[in-house]
């Protein structure tokens, strides 16, 4: 084998590891937590939309009911995420990886 | 005057028979008028002797003159079933469940009879086209008060849904990580198109209300119903709507003079006291008291309705609706 193919084959590897720990250490992180706040409004726009679903009267809720066909995902996954959400502290420190 | 007249006062004032009886002015004058009810008691059945639904009827014997009453609660259910069907067409069978039970928890709320009530206003409003004027008889006082200022609250209300809304699209775009198509889209998001409808929606009510509609208050020369008014005419300018004039109904006829019986005694005492409870609508009143309507003898129907709208001093004329 060529000393430049083993240079080339040595930058490949070296590119593969450097991008996987680029994307493990920083970009992957970011993403989920930019996804996470995504997921943290949509479950306050879900409220906002349905807070008689836990007792609290909304003068709205009967219009946004209208939305509830077009909310099928969103409505399902609120409900698991406020399952398994044990306080808000424990959602937000989840974005750290210690 | 504006094309949208409203009247309004506390339960058992006589609002319908007034309505009718202004509706039927109307028409005589030769505008194409509807009247519409949201009684649930029908009253308007009984002022013309015929039966009304909730799509509009010309009234039997009278030239240009239709009416409709509007049942609360067959609107929210008419709704619940518009939303089902949506949902059966869009929402997977494992999911419809979850979804009616918040559906029906969403329509069985003490607000769904007032927006049930307020969508079908409005909807008369948008579609009041081949008439000249519509005349609203409203159900008593309190909840039409809240119906009425409700755009401006909804409205600033769906905006923040909408705000809230496309952060959340905006997040999940930017989160789909190289290629990967993001969880939501804003291009095209159906609740976004829905809550602009909405929106459009309000925004309609609000301004028709404010430009387009006159409002009056019936009210009885009674001191529960004074007081009633009073309180109607401040929370109405609060919305800033304000309360075009009040029609005092069932005043009681005074007896003749030479009569002296108990009976004469009784209701000579009853017109002094409501000549001064008039006198002090007149004084401490802003809007004027445009018509001082007797007390039949007997139900308020054809002829005696013919006689109420003759004392009713409300204009006809109409000016054309600059929202629809």
């Amino acid at each position: 084998m060529a000393l430049a193919d083993r240079i080339e084959r040595y930058r490949e590897t070296l590119e593969e590891w450097v991008r996987g720990l680029y994307h493990g250490m920083i970009s992957h992180p970011a993403y989920e937590k930019i996804e996470k706040e995504a997921e943290d409004t949509e479950d306050a726009f879900i409220l906002a939309c349905f807070p008689d679903a836990f007792g609290i009267p909304s003068p709205v809720s009967y219009y946004t009911s209208e939305l509830l066909p077009y909310l099928e995902t969103e409505f399902e996954s609120w409900e698991r995420r406020l399952w398994d959400r044990d306080s808000y502290i424990e959602r937000k420190g989840q974005q750290y990886h210690f | 005057m504006e094309p949208f007249v409203f009247f309004g006062g506390k339960g058992g004032v006589g609002k319908t028979t007034v309505s009718c009886a202004y509706a039927l002015r109307c028409a005589r004058d030769g505008h194409r008028t509807l009247v519409v009810s949201t009684d649930p008691a029908h009253s308007v059945t009984d002022v013309f002797d015929q039966e009304f639904d909730d799509s509009p009827r010309p009234v039997a014997g009278v030239e240009g003159l239709d009416a409709m009453q509007i049942d609360p609660d067959d609107e929210v259910t008419r709704h619940l079933n518009e939303i089902r069907q949506d949902l059966s067409e869009q929402v997977s069978a494992a999911m419809v469940n979850e979804i009616n039970r918040q559906l029906e928890m969403a329509h069985g709320t003490p607000g769904a009879y007032e927006s049930a009530l307020f969508d079908r206003f409005v909807d008369v409003m948008r579609s009041a086209d081949p008439y000249d004027r519509v005349v609203f008889d409203t159900s008593p006082t309190g909840s039409t008060l809240r119906l009425l200022g409700l755009p401006e609250l909804l409205e600033g209300w769906i905006d923040r849904l909408m705000h809230k809304r496309r952060t959340s699209i905006d997040l999940f775009e930017k989160a789909a990580v190289g290629a990967n198509e993001p969880r939501r889209v804003m291009e095209g998001d159906p609740v976004l198109a829905r809550l602009q409808e909405r929106k459009e929606f309000f925004e309609f009510a609000g301004s028709a209300l404010d430009d387009d509609a006159a409002f009056f208050l019936v009210l009885n020369p009674d001191e529960l119903s004074l007081n009633e008014t009073r309180r109607a005419i401040a929370d109405l300018a609060e919305k800033d709507l304000a309360v075009r004039g009040l029609v005092a109904n069932k005043l009681t006829p005074s007896p003749d003079a030479d009569e002296n019986g108990r009976g004469a005694r009784y209701l000579r005492e009853r017109v002094a006291t409501e000549r001064e409870r008039l006198e002090t609508i007149r004084s401490e009143f802003d809007p004027p008291l445009v018509a001082e309507i007797g007390w039949r003898s007997s139900e308020v129907k054809g002829d005696l309705l013919e006689d109420v709208a003759d004392e009713l001093d409300i204009e006809t004329a109409v000016e054309p609706p600059t929202h629809v």
